[in-house]
């Protein structure tokens, strides 16, 4: 509780955004604040000033092209995707989204604001990894477009830059997706999780177990398990799991993940 | 920072700094002490109000952002003396015992009410998720939202 | 989540109030947030006090300098360690030597012994601002090597805490009843345990502690409006401290977000708060966050058995066990080393072995100081003689079930002495064994197992079964520290009519959810023959309403015996009063001829001879002239309730230890995914006798709180250290309680076996003995083919259980 003096604007457009945020080296942009705000409460990250992204219109909706391809933007929360019609056309991202948290952190929180948190235990960078979304950071120079894969750099970092905003995301077509995880109780944080999509070979994303989600690929569900172990993976260990059980549910994870994608 | 909140029917208007919790607003400024803090990391939902309609946990945002909503918090869901069918049901099913979490769980359940009129008790606990309760182990709990939602 | 209820059968008609699910009185203001919880008192011009904590777990203190926090604006003013020095004593200490000579204060002084330890206390205008000063209050720290594994605590090179105990050793004492040796010389078998392991939790009550402290300098005494659970017990260790009479130190309370014993050791930060409302003259506001909680306040003490040798016979007969218990109390004594002895309480656990040796030791450490959690040391033994039964039946390939019911004590025994002099009172352990099994469906677990197996999951079924002893005899206190003044125990109630007909009800508890209001009047409306809406029951407490005594409070499982038998005193005594002025007004009718009704006293024979309660009270308080000059009426009853005891004796360390023992017979059953560890709890019953129950709703609402408390911690919940002393769990994201959809499905059922030693048949309840823990670890135990050794078991040590499987 009891955040840091902090400064506050609301920008009226995703434009006025950009320019506070490009004109203040210490603000932040301030999205569902599921995160945000209880990192200020730590007083572990004390931004000058906060941009609040809420209400910008520009950031909301979900749009399904002919090809199936869908847009969120990056300020739809995961009740808004859960409860979209549209979104129902790639099922993962809603099944997922209804298995974080709960009810109030659903409400608030966004899509956007848990990719660019990425911490390595959220749930959706190694989901948009898998389904092999595309990302659009809008800056000063104009928007430009990044993979999932190139989007995540490490741990609370990622593609988006300072004075720059992640404006929406941008999905493919498909059905054939699988999600597994082990959680620290029912809906709670993940100790290990993996996300798989299925599209002729097997993508699967590990979370919680490096900095970034970790991309494996096989031929068939069957191959997984070897695909991660050939992965090397090195674990970060802590109070709810080893390195070495983490590994070991990397492995388990991502074939049941990667078995549920292939029997859609 | 100038902000005008309604909370319950009542405007407030307030000067206020950005860095107060809206949970720190409602409490200390309004004097509006029925919502409650459990935790400093927005899991126990102690504090959850109806912020425009929708569920929030009060100490996951700033007062400012508040500015111009309207919130619902337990002060305001009985009509006088005359508790919510909700209200009466956990008094029914022992739904409380230190009463601590309750404003928050009233809220909870009654959004979920208002969206879901009879829930499935795997659905109330699913709508609860975010309510920690140290006493009753929630059965009750689920019990006394079933009862409410006939 | 769904919920299965098993009422016993009545054996007599319910007449009046006792004994019925009466609706709480205290609901109603809670259910519309006009509870006052301690956060909820302001008044005008209070400062905001946040404490300045220790980022080392082991550190000498060089150098504190507040001058820059106190040149803030805003900022009123701080308090250091070396000022608490200065203006108090150290605590009183519980324990004889070694553990005798530490020196407790308020604030750290000259050194820092656990991360999060407070060292500096800043008062300002706002909650902010406070914290905004304390991050300016320069502190400099020489680290010091820091001991966290109580195992190493006693090492010739391990790091001392506390220099004045010579040592990490801070009390022990070897128990030893019976005949060890012809015990283990008649074994057919002894089974040995090298290492068990009972792991530090608390119940983390959602409401943190709390204070908001007013000093009245021209009386010089402090009201104290807080959370604390004992406020007898704070009395007597602030008092001595503050160098103040009692009397200086007024406590009140109306609701308490929950306590779970964790809400008893608060008296430094209340320390803390008196000094600095005396020195900044005004009132001084103390709210204790989350992270503060886990950081520093009361949890469970951490416990160790070594070198377990029980001596069996061939057909799970249990003649007895030695054992070395190893108890980590932290860094500091707060209420310890009283947990090395209150587990004896329940010494042979639920059993009948006769030959008993325990030698226990109490080692400081660099962690958060233990104080009372729910189910206090007897749950941490419970676990054990649960656990070694269970080792037992394993190892002789013999089921659990059995060797249970062949052990237990039974019901034609009761009440029956332990080796240690404790008498347990009543009930049918074995009957209580069928109903939970009954309720869990027991009879088709093996063809769910299989069931289970075709799903890929492992099946197993778990029992716990404890005692849940209550109403201390505060004696064994001596058994710690004979110089110790301390036996018996005892509570206060003050029952009164007023002018208007009133019914008033003054308690000396402190309850935190347990329903007193409501359930002391079901007990004052059947004695006076009213309703229990006319019943009035005072929220809270407040020392200054003279009704308590030395140890008056809500915890250690008691106010159905010594609240209720002290509200049951003072009715019983306010109704002979109002038949003595009936009598006269009436114009000399003895008593026996009059009787209580319908709101008021009248003559037996000529029931129109009628004096209703108001007209009773306005007599005596405003209309008394012309009574008989010898008639000893006032209609304000108190009376204290004193239960039976004797002093235990301290060289052989006999002497009945608790009053009554309520029982909980659980029973889970889990499913565990062999490949990942993880596991669920697919069905649970928890059965209960507490006696006579005067709220059964009550009673099963304390049932399914210990029972949910008990999954946290057999499951997720623990506050794990690194071995630089760091707490690893320091709030509710990685210190996981149970949610909502955690739960399991639940069935509750209830035998009912009266206390033959209370006035009222009843038992104190509600702390459920850890139940929950033991049933899980046995649950996996039986689903792992493992020995379960350690009380806490997340998925990660699960899967190493089946990795020793394979191996």
């Amino acid at each position: 509780m009891l955040l840091r003096e902090v400064e506050y604007a609301k920008p009226g457009s995703v434009a006025e955004a950009l320019e506070l945020l490009a004109a203040n080296d210490g603000a932040r942009a301030l999205a569902g604040g599921q995160t945000l705000i209880n990192v200020m409460k730590a007083r572990a990250a004390s931004p000058d000033m906060v941009v609040d992204l809420n209400g910008l219109a520009e950031l909301k909706g979900i749009e399904l092209a002919g090809d199936g391809r869908l847009t969120i933007g990056a300020m739809t929360t995961y009740t808004e995707l859960m409860g979209s019609a549209e979104a129902k056309a790639r099922p993962i991202l809603g099944e997922v989204c209804a298995t974080i948290a709960d009810v109030q952190v659903r409400n608030r929180g966004t899509i956007g604001g848990n990719v660019c948190s990425n911490d390595p235990t959220n749930h959706l960078p190694p989901l948009m990894v898998a389904v092999g979304a595309r990302m659009t950071i809008a800056g000063a120079e104009g928007e430009r477009e990044v993979q999932a894969e190139e989007f995540f750099l490490g741990v609370y970092l990622t593609a988006v830059g300072p004075g720059e905003l992640l404006t929406r995301i941008s999905i493919p077509a498909g059905k054939k997706d699988g999600f597994a995880a082990v959680t620290l109780g029912a809906d709670g944080t993940c100790i290990a999780n993996a996300a798989a999509s299925v599209n002729g070979s097997v993508r699967v994303a590990l979370g919680c177990v490096d900095a970034v989600p970790v991309l494996v690929t096989a031929e068939s569900a069957g191959g997984v398990a070897d695909a991660v172990r050939a992965a090397n993976l090195m674990p970060p260990s802590d109070v709810h799991a080893s390195s070495e059980y983490r590994t070991h549910l990397a492995g388990v994870l991502a074939t049941r993940a990667a078995q549920e994608a292939a029997a859609r | 920072m100038d902000v005008a909140v309604t909370v319950n029917g009542t405007t407030y208007e307030r000067d206020v700094e950005p860095r107060k919790l809206l949970i720190h607003f409602l409490r200390d400024d309004l004097d509006l002490t029925g919502s409650h803090v459990g935790c400093d990391t927005g899991n126990c939902g102690a504090c959850s109000v109806i912020l425009d309609g929708v569920l929030v946990k009060s100490c996951m945002l700033l007062a400012v952002q508040a500015n111009g909503a309207s919130v619902e918090t337990v002060e305001g869901l009985a009509d006088g003396d005359e508790l919510t069918p909700l209200q009466q049901a956990f008094n029914e099913h022992h739904a409380l015992q230190c009463g601590y979490c309750t404003p928050g769980m009233l809220m909870s359940a009654t959004a979920l009410l208002r969206e879901n009129p009879s829930p499935s008790g795997d659905e109330i606990a699913k709508a609860l998720q975010g309510n920690i309760c140290r006493c009753t182990g929630y059965w009750n709990i689920v019990e006394a939202v079933k009862l409410a939602a006939k | 989540m769904s919920q299965t209820t098993l009422a016993p059968e009545k054996v007599e008609v319910q007449k009046g109030w006792g004994g019925q699910s009466v609706r709480r009185k205290e609901d109603k203001r809670l259910l519309q947030g006009e509870g006052v919880f301690v956060d909820d008192v302001k008044r005008h011009g209070m400062g905001y006090l946040h404490f300045v904590r220790s980022p080392y777990a082991h550190a000498h203190i060089t150098r504190v300098d507040v001058s820059r926090a106190e040149a803030i604006d805003g900022v009123y003013g701080t308090l250091t360690g070396e000022e608490v020095a200065a203006l108090t004593e150290p605590f009183f200490q519980i324990s004889s030597v070694p553990g005798a000579n530490i020196k407790d204060y308020a604030l750290a002084v000259g050194k820092v012994r656990y991360v999060g330890e407070s060292v500096v206390a800043v008062v300002a205008e706002t909650r902010e601002l406070a914290r905004d000063a304390s991050e300016l209050v320069e502190v400099d720290y020489e680290p010091l090597p820091a001991v966290v594994d109580a195992r190493k605590a006693q090492d010739a090179d391990a790091p001392v805490l506390h220099d004045d105990a010579g040592g990490n050793l801070m009390w022990s004492g070897l128990y030893s009843w019976g005949d060890l040796d012809a015990a283990f010389a008649e074994a057919d078998r002894v089974v040995k345990i090298p290492e068990l392991h009972f792991h530090r939790f608390n119940s983390t009550p959602l409401e943190c502690d709390g204070a908001l402290v007013e000093y009245n300098r021209g009386v010089a005494q402090w009201t104290i409006h807080t959370n604390n659970q004992f406020p007898g017990f704070a009395a007597i260790m602030m008092g001595p401290a503050m160098k103040v009479g009692l009397d200086k130190l007024r406590f009140v309370t109306q609701d308490i977000g929950g306590g779970f014993g964790n809400k008893i050791t608060s008296h430094p930060q209340l320390v803390v708060c008196c000094l600095l409302a005396r020195k900044l003259n005004r009132p001084v506001q103390w709210t204790e966050w989350r992270t503060d909680f886990h950081l520093s306040m009361s949890h469970g003490n951490e416990r160790w058995f070594h070198d377990t040798e029980v001596a069996v016979k061939d057909d799970g007969t249990l003649l007895g066990f030695r054992t070395k218990a190893l108890d980590d109390a932290g860094a500091w004594l707060r209420y310890e080393p009283l947990g090395g002895v209150i587990w004896a309480q329940v010494t042979p656990g639920m059993y009948r072995w006769k030959h008993i040796e325990l030698d226990f030791t109490q080692v400081a450490t660099n962690k958060a100081p233990c104080s009372p959690n729910r189910g206090y040391s007897r749950m941490q033994h419970l676990w054990f003689t649960e656990r070694v039964i269970d080792i037992v039946a394993h190892e002789l390939g013999l089921d659990p079930v059995e060797v249970r019911k062949r052990n237990y004590v039974r019901a034609e025994e009761m009440p029956y002495t332990t080796p240690n002099g404790c008498v347990y009172d009543s009930g049918d352990y074995a009957a209580m064994l069928d109903l939970a099994l009954e309720l869990v469906g027991y009879e088709s677990m093996e063809a769910r197992r299989a069931e289970a197996k075709e799903r890929g999951k492992l099946l197993g079924v778990g029992i716990g079964s404890t005692l849940d002893s209550g109403t201390n005899n505060f004696g064994q206190s001596r058994l710690i520290n004979p110089e110790l003044q301390f036996s018996g125990n005892n509570e206060v109630a003050t029952v009164k009519l007023d002018i208007f007909g009133e019914i008033v009800v003054t308690l000396g508890t402190t309850p935190q959810g347990q329903g007193h209001e409501t359930t002391a009047a079901q007990v004052v409306a059947d004695i006076l023959n009213c309703s229990v809406d006319d019943v009035h029951v005072r929220a809270g407490h407040d020392s200054y309403w003279n009704s308590h005594a030395g140890f008056s409070g809500t915890y250690a499982s008691q106010f159905a015996v010594t609240g209720l038998s002290a509200v049951k005193g003072a009715t019983e005594m306010l109704a002979a009063e109002i038949k003595k002025l009936a009598g006269a007004v009436f114009g000399g009718v003895p008593p026996e001829a009059l009787e209580l009704a319908d709101g008021g006293v009248r003559i037996k024979e000529s029931p129109d001879a009628f004096l209703p309660f108001m007209a009773c009270g306005a007599i005596i308080n405003a209309n008394n002239a012309g009574l008989p000059e010898d008639l000893d009426v006032t209609l304000n009853c108190r009376y204290v309730y004193r239960p039976p005891f004797e002093v235990p004796d301290v060289e052989t360390k006999t002497g009945n230890l608790t009053l009554t023992y309520a029982v909980q017979i659980h029973v889970a059953v889990v499913e565990v995914d062999p490949e990942t560890g993880a596991y669920e709890i697919v069905d649970y019953a928890a059965v209960d006798d507490c006696g006579k129950r005067i709220n059964p709703q009550i009673v099963e609402g304390q049932v399914m709180g210990a029972t949910a408390q008990a999954i946290g911690a057999a499951v997720h919940e623990t506050y794990e250290y690194d071995e630089d002393g760091n707490l690893l769990t320091p709030n509710f994201y990685d210190y996981h309680v149970p949610h909502a959809l955690d739960m399991p499905p639940l069935a509750t059922g209830a035998t009912e076996s009266p206390s033959p030693f209370t006035p009222l048949g009843t038992k104190g309840m509600g702390e459920g003995g850890g139940a929950g823990i033991h049933a899980i670890c046995a649950a996996i135990q039986d689903a792992t083919g493992q020995a379960v050794t350690d009380s806490h078991n997340p998925y990660q040590r699960v899967w190493r259980l089946l990795q020793e499987d394979r191996a």
